[in-house]
């Protein structure tokens, strides 16, 4: 009797009559560890799935079985602008990422010598003069926000004028339509953020705007803009709404419009 | 080898391990025969689960008489491979868009103006350059209709108008899938729905040079690009749908020999 766990398929034994080279016994020990812990054997399955996916032959498309390339290759660049939106938002959200380890959202008085600034905004000027490479970061959001908003533009007028909303792809074309005002919500919070004269009256025509909605707009006004003229409520609720909310919300949408365009398959020309 | 494992552990530790156990390891104990299997159970729910099974088995079957019928033979290799010819391809594409966007930043930095000033409202208020439409859409009010019934004021502020007009524009876009149904894919083959995204482009455009009419040069006159912003877009919309019908016939003219051609008339 001995308090010591006993290895009913001794796997140990089985190793050793294996001569296993240093590689495959470090391999091997390392994965009975993890499976013994984490059971890696029932998931193995989906590991040779990926295997085999990853190998996967794509099937002759619509145009390619029918020889259509001649007529219709010019349209084929126009395919690209989904990914590309993609691909800037992606950019997007890293540069964003490293900008927010510096921007503050403050609208009080800030330290900088510039006249009537807030921390914000002398956040932002020691975004683009004190740090290294601050400035081409800023270039790059702001840049990769363009092309994705205008990627997005071009991408919906493709599917547009290609008839690829049609039958089965109504849901998606819906949720594409979701996507391009949250893209463009996204825009107008990051527009706000630096909290110069534009940001601060584009936000006022903002709270406008909200505020003519029949009914639910002063209540629009203060869910959205923390009240009905513009201050630190404003400044801070953009900044949640810019990296906290609309990221979770965007990518999780922009997931399920592709995985819906994977599953549907692309609506190719005819 | 983990089947036989958890089997030896239970045949070992139970101490009443009779027939009910379940011969698949999972231990888990019948309480009679007369206990339905999962598949038993759902064919005796009621209601919606009911009619969601019966709808999956029909839908299974029908996908399965496809199947069968179906004349599709699969072929060794159909085309290039993921790895590593459409990867290498993606990826050299997504470097090339990306350099692109690099190359963008550092040739054109962005803009900083004037820290924010409640005090001073500045000569230019402007969104970003893609909510110009929107910005335009605000400034509808000379449309907004002057009610005879309410003695010639107004149902609706200017204001409330111009949100609403963004609504319907919105609203407008989202239920084009389900006006425009049928199997035509090509512009030339639906001149109409062509001609109608042609009108939003080119309204889209006028009513953010509307929005932006401070901006743009003073030898046009505020009413003329008022009037123009409505004007042009049916313009352009009626020479599309005038272009697409006239290709449309040579398009069927062209389809059509096409087609004679492979079955000759008797």
């Amino acid at each position: 009797m001995s308090l010591e766990r006993s290895d009913d398929h001794d796997h140990d034994a089985w190793m050793e009559q294996k001569n296993l080279t240093p590689i495959e016994g470090v391999y091997l020990t390392v994965l009975l560890w993890l499976d013994k812990r984490l059971r890696v054997v029932d998931y193995l399955e989906v590991l040779e799935n990926l295997y085999y996916k990853v190998n996967l032959q794509m099937p002759k498309s619509h145009t390619e079985q029918y020889n259509l390339d001649n007529k219709f290759w010019y349209w084929y660049p126009l395919y690209a602008l989904g990914s590309f939106s993609t691909i800037a938002y992606v950019v997007a959200a890293i540069s964003g990422a490293l900008l927010g380890f510096y921007y503050s959202p403050a609208a009080a008085a800030g330290a900088c010598t510039i006249d009537g600034a807030s921390v914000a905004y002398c956040s932002l000027t020691a975004i683009m003069t004190d740090i290294n490479f601050g400035f081409m970061l800023r270039s790059i959001h702001r840049w990769s926000a363009q092309v994705m908003t205008a990627a997005v533009f071009l991408h919906m007028l493709r599917v547009y004028f290609t008839g690829s909303y049609k039958e089965p792809r109504e849901l998606n074309w819906i949720l594409g339509i979701v996507l391009i005002s949250l893209t463009m919500v996204f825009g107008y919070t990051g527009y706000l953020l630096t909290w110069d004269q534009l940001a601060y009256w584009a936000g006022q025509i903002g709270v406008e705007m909200s505020l003519s909605i029949p009914l639910i707009g002063e209540w629009v006004a203060q869910l959205i803009f923390g009240g009905f003229s513009l201050g630190q409520a404003t400044l801070m609720r953009m900044y949640i709404l810019h990296v906290f909310f609309l990221p979770f919300v965007v990518t999780a949408l922009i997931a399920v419009h592709i995985g819906i365009v994977w599953m549907q398959g692309i609506a190719e020309p005819h | 080898m983990t089947r036989d494992n958890s089997t030896d552990a239970d045949e070992s530790s139970g101490t009443d391990t009779g027939e009910g156990v379940a011969a698949d390891g999972t231990g888990i104990v019948a309480p009679d025969d007369e206990t339905p299997t999962w598949g038993e159970r759902k064919e005796r729910t009621q209601g919606l689960s009911r009619l969601t099974y019966e709808y999956f088995e029909r839908s299974r079957r029908e996908d399965q008489e496809l199947r069968n019928d179906s004349s599709y033979v699969e072929r060794d290799v159909l085309a290039f491979p993921t790895w590593p010819h459409e990867m290498v391809r993606n990826l050299a594409l997504t470097s090339f868009f990306v350099g692109l966007i690099i190359f963008l930043s550092a040739t054109l930095p962005p803009h900083l103006g004037a820290p924010a000033n409640p005090s001073q409202t500045p000569a230019i208020i402007l969104p970003d350059w893609y909510l110009y439409w929107s910005f335009g859409l605000l400034k509808l009010g000379p449309l907004n209709p002057e009610l005879a019934v309410l003695g010639g004021s107004k149902l609706l502020q200017d204001s409330t108008y111009g949100v609403l007009a963004n609504l319907v524009v919105v609203g407008f876009i989202a239920i084009v899938p389900f006006l425009n149904k049928g199997s035509a894919r090509r512009p030339v083959e639906q001149p109409f729905w062509s001609a109608v995204g042609v009108f939003g482009v080119v309204f889209a455009a006028m009513i953010s040079t509307l929005a932006i009419k401070n901006l743009t040069p003073t030898w046009i006159d505020p009413h003329l690009l008022f009037d123009l912003t409505f004007f042009l877009p049916f313009v352009a919309g009626f020479i599309t749908y005038g272009i697409l019908r006239a290709m449309r016939e040579g398009y069927m003219f062209d389809l059509n020999r096409r087609y004679y051609r492979l079955r000759p008339p008797r």
